[in-house]
Protein backbone atom coordinates (compact mmCIF):
# COMPACT_ATOMS: atom_id res chain seq x y z
CA UNK A 1 0.00 0.00 0.00
CA UNK A 2 1.87 3.10 -1.48
CA UNK A 3 0.25 5.24 1.52
CA UNK A 4 1.81 3.07 4.41
CA UNK A 5 4.80 3.61 3.44
CA UNK A 6 4.59 7.04 2.84
CA UNK A 7 3.68 6.82 6.49
CA UNK A 8 6.62 4.89 7.69
CA UNK A 9 9.01 7.31 5.52
CA UNK A 10 7.34 10.84 7.30
CA UNK A 11 7.84 9.00 10.35
CA UNK A 12 11.94 9.76 10.12
CA UNK A 13 11.62 12.83 8.07
CA UNK A 14 8.88 14.01 10.68
CA UNK A 15 11.43 13.92 13.53
CA UNK A 16 13.27 15.97 12.23
CA UNK A 17 10.53 18.42 11.11
CA UNK A 18 9.29 18.04 14.82
CA UNK A 19 12.98 19.30 16.28
CA UNK A 20 13.22 21.91 14.38
CA UNK A 21 9.65 23.03 15.11
CA UNK A 22 9.67 23.40 18.92
CA UNK A 23 13.47 24.68 18.87
CA UNK A 24 11.38 27.86 19.34
CA UNK A 25 10.76 28.88 22.47
CA UNK A 26 7.72 30.81 21.27
CA UNK A 27 6.58 27.77 19.06
CA UNK A 28 6.88 25.74 22.42
CA UNK A 29 4.37 28.01 24.05
CA UNK A 30 1.94 28.03 21.50
CA UNK A 31 2.16 24.04 21.57
CA UNK A 32 1.54 23.66 25.17
CA UNK A 33 -1.64 26.18 24.68
CA UNK A 34 -3.48 24.10 21.87
CA UNK A 35 -1.76 20.91 23.82
CA UNK A 36 -4.76 19.83 26.27
CA UNK A 37 -7.31 21.73 24.13
CA UNK A 38 -8.14 22.66 20.24
CA UNK A 39 -7.98 26.65 20.39
CA UNK A 40 -9.06 29.22 17.55
CA UNK A 41 -6.05 31.16 15.70
CA UNK A 42 -7.99 34.31 17.71
CA UNK A 43 -7.38 32.54 21.20
CA UNK A 44 -3.72 31.78 20.29
CA UNK A 45 -2.70 35.34 19.76
CA UNK A 46 -4.83 36.76 22.36
CA UNK A 47 -2.21 34.39 24.81
CA UNK A 48 0.69 35.72 23.47
CA UNK A 49 -0.34 39.86 23.25
CA UNK A 50 3.66 40.89 22.46
CA UNK A 51 3.54 39.04 18.80
CA UNK A 52 2.56 40.76 15.92
CA UNK A 53 -0.57 38.18 14.17
CA UNK A 54 1.86 37.53 11.27
CA UNK A 55 4.69 36.08 13.79
CA UNK A 56 1.89 34.19 15.31
CA UNK A 57 0.53 32.43 12.40
CA UNK A 58 3.89 32.35 11.06
CA UNK A 59 4.37 29.76 14.03
CA UNK A 60 1.65 28.16 13.72
CA UNK A 61 2.36 27.63 9.94
CA UNK A 62 5.98 25.74 10.81
CA UNK A 63 3.59 23.43 13.60
CA UNK A 64 1.26 22.46 11.28
CA UNK A 65 3.64 21.97 8.42
CA UNK A 66 5.98 19.59 11.48
CA UNK A 67 2.92 17.44 12.14
CA UNK A 68 2.44 18.61 15.61
CA UNK A 69 -0.28 20.71 15.64
CA UNK A 70 -3.71 19.89 13.45
CA UNK A 71 -5.64 22.57 11.74
CA UNK A 72 -9.16 22.66 11.31
CA UNK A 73 -11.14 25.12 9.34
CA UNK A 74 -15.02 26.24 10.00
CA UNK A 75 -16.49 28.78 8.39
CA UNK A 76 -13.58 31.69 8.09
CA UNK A 77 -12.06 30.41 11.73
CA UNK A 78 -9.23 28.00 12.01
CA UNK A 79 -8.58 25.77 15.03
CA UNK A 80 -5.56 24.01 16.09
CA UNK A 81 -4.98 21.41 18.24
CA UNK A 82 -1.51 19.43 19.17
CA UNK A 83 -1.30 15.66 17.65
CA UNK A 84 0.72 14.11 20.52
CA UNK A 85 1.37 11.29 18.64
CA UNK A 86 3.82 13.10 15.70
CA UNK A 87 6.19 13.49 19.05
CA UNK A 88 7.08 10.05 19.28
CA UNK A 89 6.80 7.84 22.55
CA UNK A 90 8.99 8.04 25.22
CA UNK A 91 11.60 5.57 24.02
CA UNK A 92 12.23 6.86 21.24
CA UNK A 93 12.82 10.46 22.75
CA UNK A 94 15.37 9.41 25.07
CA UNK A 95 17.27 7.35 22.74
CA UNK A 96 17.73 10.42 20.42
CA UNK A 97 18.79 12.25 23.46
CA UNK A 98 21.40 10.07 24.74
CA UNK A 99 22.15 9.13 21.01
CA UNK A 100 22.96 12.96 20.10
CA UNK A 101 24.35 13.54 23.71
CA UNK A 102 26.97 10.52 23.17
CA UNK A 103 27.87 11.59 20.06
CA UNK A 104 28.93 14.75 21.65
CA UNK A 105 31.25 12.97 24.42
CA UNK A 106 32.62 11.13 21.78
CA UNK A 107 33.94 14.23 19.90
CA UNK A 108 35.29 16.15 23.18
CA UNK A 109 37.09 12.39 24.17
CA UNK A 110 38.70 12.32 20.97
CA UNK A 111 39.68 15.52 20.64
CA UNK A 112 41.40 15.31 24.27
CA UNK A 113 42.82 12.39 23.82
CA UNK A 114 44.37 13.69 20.62
CA UNK A 115 45.90 17.05 22.42
CA UNK A 116 47.22 14.52 25.02
CA UNK A 117 48.79 12.78 23.13
CA UNK A 118 50.05 15.48 21.11
CA UNK A 119 51.32 16.45 24.17
CA UNK A 120 53.74 13.62 24.62
CA UNK A 121 55.18 13.14 21.48
CA UNK B 1 19.54 -4.41 40.69
CA UNK B 2 18.96 -4.41 37.16
CA UNK B 3 16.48 -6.95 35.91
CA UNK B 4 14.02 -4.93 34.19
CA UNK B 5 14.51 -5.87 30.58
CA UNK B 6 11.04 -4.28 29.33
CA UNK B 7 11.45 -0.28 28.88
CA UNK B 8 15.01 -0.59 28.09
CA UNK B 9 17.60 1.79 25.43
CA UNK B 10 21.20 0.57 25.23
CA UNK B 11 23.30 2.17 23.54
CA UNK B 12 26.95 1.80 21.85
CA UNK B 13 29.24 4.11 20.83
CA UNK B 14 33.12 3.73 19.91
CA UNK B 15 35.33 6.22 20.96
CA UNK B 16 39.00 6.53 20.35
CA UNK B 17 40.08 7.67 23.87
CA UNK B 18 41.50 5.83 26.50
CA UNK B 19 38.76 4.84 29.30
CA UNK B 20 40.13 7.14 31.71
CA UNK B 21 39.24 10.39 29.52
CA UNK B 22 36.20 8.72 28.59
CA UNK B 23 35.19 8.16 32.21
CA UNK B 24 36.06 11.86 32.99
CA UNK B 25 33.59 13.22 30.79
CA UNK B 26 31.31 10.68 32.75
CA UNK B 27 32.30 11.86 36.27
CA UNK B 28 33.98 15.48 35.77
CA UNK B 29 31.33 18.29 36.46
CA UNK B 30 33.47 20.66 34.51
CA UNK B 31 33.95 18.06 31.47
CA UNK B 32 30.45 17.11 31.58
CA UNK B 33 28.26 19.70 30.89
CA UNK B 34 30.47 19.86 27.38
CA UNK B 35 28.43 17.18 26.53
CA UNK B 36 25.40 16.89 28.49
CA UNK B 37 23.12 19.78 30.08
CA UNK B 38 23.72 23.47 31.25
CA UNK B 39 24.78 22.78 34.52
CA UNK B 40 25.87 19.79 36.81
CA UNK B 41 26.90 18.95 40.27
CA UNK B 42 28.46 15.61 40.12
CA UNK B 43 29.31 13.75 42.80
CA UNK B 44 30.74 10.69 41.51
CA UNK B 45 31.03 8.21 44.44
CA UNK B 46 29.19 5.53 45.27
CA UNK B 47 25.99 6.54 47.65
CA UNK B 48 26.76 9.90 46.08
CA UNK B 49 24.13 12.39 44.30
CA UNK B 50 23.99 14.18 41.01
CA UNK B 51 21.90 16.81 39.65
CA UNK B 52 22.53 18.30 35.98
CA UNK B 53 20.31 21.10 35.00
CA UNK B 54 19.32 19.90 31.11
CA UNK B 55 17.96 23.13 29.78
CA UNK B 56 17.54 25.48 32.53
CA UNK B 57 14.30 24.19 32.98
CA UNK B 58 14.23 20.31 33.05
CA UNK B 59 16.57 18.82 35.90
CA UNK B 60 17.65 15.37 36.73
CA UNK B 61 18.77 13.86 39.26
CA UNK B 62 19.96 10.54 41.27
CA UNK B 63 22.20 8.40 42.73
CA UNK B 64 25.39 6.80 42.36
CA UNK B 65 25.20 2.98 42.65
CA UNK B 66 28.76 1.66 41.36
CA UNK B 67 31.35 3.61 40.63
CA UNK B 68 34.26 1.67 39.45
CA UNK B 69 36.63 4.15 37.57
CA UNK B 70 37.41 3.39 34.44
CA UNK B 71 34.87 1.09 33.59
CA UNK B 72 31.75 1.25 35.13
CA UNK B 73 29.01 3.25 36.25
CA UNK B 74 25.28 2.65 37.48
CA UNK B 75 23.24 5.69 38.98
CA UNK B 76 19.41 6.04 39.53
CA UNK B 77 17.94 8.88 36.46
CA UNK B 78 14.70 10.38 37.00
CA UNK B 79 13.86 13.97 36.13
CA UNK B 80 12.72 16.63 39.24
CA UNK B 81 8.90 16.94 39.47
CA UNK B 82 7.82 14.49 36.28
CA UNK B 83 5.29 12.61 37.46
CA UNK B 84 6.40 9.48 36.09
CA UNK B 85 10.11 9.58 35.53
CA UNK B 86 11.18 10.81 39.13
CA UNK B 87 14.42 11.13 40.23
CA UNK B 88 14.89 7.39 41.33
CA UNK B 89 12.43 5.44 39.06
CA UNK B 90 14.76 4.30 36.41
CA UNK B 91 18.73 3.14 36.26
CA UNK B 92 21.49 4.35 33.97
CA UNK B 93 24.42 1.84 33.21
CA UNK B 94 27.40 2.89 31.44
CA UNK B 95 30.34 0.19 30.47
CA UNK B 96 33.61 0.98 28.92
CA UNK B 97 35.63 -1.67 27.45
CA UNK B 98 39.23 -1.14 25.71
CA UNK B 99 38.70 -2.64 22.35
CA UNK B 100 41.90 -2.60 19.77
CA UNK B 101 43.10 1.06 21.62
CA UNK B 102 39.33 2.59 21.51
CA UNK B 103 36.94 2.96 23.90
CA UNK B 104 33.30 1.15 23.64
CA UNK B 105 30.84 2.98 25.78
CA UNK B 106 28.00 0.83 26.28
CA UNK B 107 24.84 2.75 27.92
CA UNK B 108 21.61 0.69 29.06
CA UNK B 109 18.80 2.90 30.37
CA UNK B 110 16.24 0.69 32.38
CA UNK B 111 13.17 0.77 34.28
CA UNK B 112 11.36 2.99 31.92
CA UNK B 113 7.25 3.14 32.19
CA UNK B 114 5.81 1.32 30.20
CA UNK B 115 2.18 2.70 30.62
CA UNK B 116 -0.62 3.38 28.00
CA UNK B 117 0.56 5.33 24.84
CA UNK B 118 -1.14 8.92 25.52
CA UNK B 119 0.74 9.08 28.58
CA UNK B 120 4.39 8.20 27.33
CA UNK B 121 3.42 11.06 24.13
CA UNK B 122 3.47 13.39 26.64
CA UNK B 123 6.44 12.35 28.64
CA UNK B 124 7.68 12.55 25.37
CA UNK B 125 7.11 15.58 24.76
CA UNK B 126 8.48 17.14 27.95
CA UNK B 127 11.79 15.34 27.11
CA UNK B 128 11.63 16.15 23.97
CA UNK B 129 11.30 20.07 24.95
CA UNK B 130 14.26 19.72 26.87
CA UNK B 131 15.94 17.58 24.87
CA UNK B 132 15.67 20.38 21.84
CA UNK B 133 16.69 23.19 24.10
CA UNK B 134 19.72 21.47 24.68
CA UNK B 135 20.68 20.93 21.14
CA UNK B 136 19.76 24.08 20.09
CA UNK B 137 21.10 25.69 22.94
CA UNK B 138 18.18 27.50 22.58
CA UNK B 139 17.69 28.90 26.31
CA UNK B 140 15.69 32.03 27.28
CA UNK B 141 17.88 34.45 28.07
CA UNK B 142 16.42 37.45 29.48
CA UNK B 143 12.62 38.29 29.88
CA UNK B 144 9.52 35.84 28.85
Amino acid sequence: MPRMQVRTRNRYAGLEAAMEAIASPRRRQILRLVWGAERSAGEIAATVPDVTWPAVSQNLRVLKNSGLITERRQGTHRYYKADRKALGPLEVVLRQMWTRDLGRLRELAEAEAKSSRRGHD
Amino acid sequence: MIEDLAGAIEITQRIEAPPEIVFAYLTDSRRFVKWMGVGAELDARPGGRYRIDVDGEHIASGKYQVVEPPRRLVMSWGWEGHPTVPPGSTTVEITLTLEKGATVLRLRHLGLPDEGERRQHTEGWRLYASQLAVATTDRPSSGP
